[in-house]
């Protein structure tokens, strides 16, 4: 790691574990309106990712459109079609 | 004495953070849940902003009050939002007819009961 | 199949990790990408465009061209959904799932809808016409107006916030948007400057050629934001309602 000393690591050995986590759990669970408020929780993860990263640009971008407008397109989705998916 | 300000706050919504998780994990039902959910988490975030806020302003200039402010901000907006956040999904709890928690176990219960700690699935 | 494809994944995912290898480390100095090309934008971006912001420099102005399709990509997308889900006539019943219906309204939602939705729309404004200096721009700026609305329709319902932004002004708000990047570009064209340079406009407003790039991506970022939130809140009321345009969530 170059930029060792400006880059909080500590941020990271929590922050991507929780991103692995939310990413498997969006892509495993059953219930689609589970499935499309973890996604949500990873868009926000992502979001504390980037700015970890200092791209504020590209961090806000994410808090806006993934986390808030997208998770709710695809709750509102979610809800007009079976809310179970098959496998 | 800035100091003892701040580490006071961070340790209470620290604290109040802790009371809310430990809410969330054993409360037994849907409505208790949410209730330590909103209520511990609006209190604490407000203390750690705040704590956050003060410390911000070891250096006093017009910059860390302007962040101060900004800060002080956020916590307004948590301050009208979460209560709110809580009572939407309660609200949509309750007209969903969410079954709650009760002791009785008698058949006359308004709703059917769940035993404690196994809870409704939310 | 479906083992057949778990393999195929893994296997891909196992290829791409491995060539993360080769990848130049993260902010290393001596990567192609910073060696000459970074440090020239880093160096001459105030000198060049006037705005102290390199994101939305390199998004609006160097990268203008990239930038106006993926307005134009918005724009379709929001098209396509209209085009697949929007139904006038009912000639079956809706076939989703029946959902609790509140009697009355909440006043509590609705008040805070209230108190939070023209902050929220300042904020946007803010964030659009603030991009220069500070992270936004506009698709950020446009994603916010548009969770305004959604969020008043979320409160509310559907059908009042469609008489405050009717369907036709949004097809001509998200057509607008568009026209207006292009429109920009074209006239930079008509005054004997490459399509979207924006030192074109100078002798127009006015202003020294730094000033009118400067302008130019103002212009442009109002723009994408009056696309992005016509669209977003045009996807909202669509997929919501399952294109009836009756009732929302």
């Amino acid at each position: 790691m170059i930029l060792d000393n400006t880059i909080l690591w500590q941020f990271d050995v929590l922050l991507l574990p929780m991103v692995i986590i939310c990413a498997l759990a969006a892509l495993t669970i059953k219930d689609l309106v589970g499935a499309a408020i973890v996604t949500g929780a990873y868009s926000f993860l992502m979001c504390l990712l980037w700015t970890e990263m200092l791209a504020v640009d590209v961090a806000f971008t994410e808090a806006a459109v993934g986390a808030g407008v997208s998770t709710i397109l695809l709750l509102a989705t979610a809800l007009h079609i079976k809310r179970k998916a098959k496998d | 004495m800035l100091d003892i300000i701040v580490i006071a706050l961070m340790v209470t919504g620290l604290f109040f953070f802790f009371g809310t998780t430990i809410g969330l994990h054993r409360f037994p039902d849907f409505y208790t849940r949410m209730h330590a959910a909103g209520k511990g988490d609006t209190l604490s975030s407000i203390l750690l902003l705040s704590g956050l806020a003060l410390y911000n302003l070891h250096h006093l200039s017009p910059d860390t009050v302007q962040v101060s402010l900004k800060i002080m901000f956020i916590c307004v907006v948590i301050f009208i939002t979460s209560p709110t956040a809580t009572h939407a999904i309660m609200d949509a709890g309750y007209e969903s007819k969410v079954k709650y928690w009760t002791r009785r176990k008698d058949s006359s219960a308004p709703q059917s009961s769940i035993e404690p700690g196994k809870g409704e699935d939310t | 199949m479906k083992r057949l494809t778990l393999l195929l994944t893994l296997i891909l995912g196992a290829y791409l990790i491995w060539s993360v290898e080769d990848l130049p480390e993260w902010g290393d100095p001596t990567s192609p990408a910073s060696t000459y090309l970074s440090p020239h934008y880093i160096e001459n971006i105030v000198e060049e465009t006037s705005v102290p912001n390199l994101v939305t420099a390199i998004l609006a102005d160097y990268r203008g061209y990239d930038t106006m399709f993926e307005t134009v990509v918005v724009f379709c997308a929001g098209l396509t959904v209209l085009t697949i889900l929007r139904r006038t006539e009912r000639k079956n019943k809706k076939v989703s799932t029946p959902r609790p219906q509140r009697e009355g309204s909440d006043i509590i939602l609705q008040n805070t809808a209230r108190l939070l939705i023209p902050p929220m729309q300042l904020f946007a404004l803010y964030v659009i016409a603030h991009g220069h200096h500070s992270p936004g721009g506009g698709f950020q700026g446009g994603v916010i107006l548009g969770a305004s609305f959604i969020l008043l329709a979320l409160s509310y319902d559907l059908k009042k916030t469609l008489k405050r932004f009717k369907e036709s002004s949004m097809l001509f708000y998200s057509g607008l948007g568009v026209l207006i990047y292009a429109g920009i570009g074209v006239v930079c064209l008509l005054l004997g400057k490459n399509f979207l340079a924006y030192a074109a406009w100078s002798n127009f407003l006015g202003i020294t050629e730094l000033e009118a790039h400067s302008h130019g991506m103002l212009g442009v970022e109002i723009g994408v934001a009056i696309t992005v939130m016509a669209i977003m809140f045009s996807l909202y009321a669509d997929l919501a309602s399952g294109g009836d345009l009756d009732e929302g969530l």
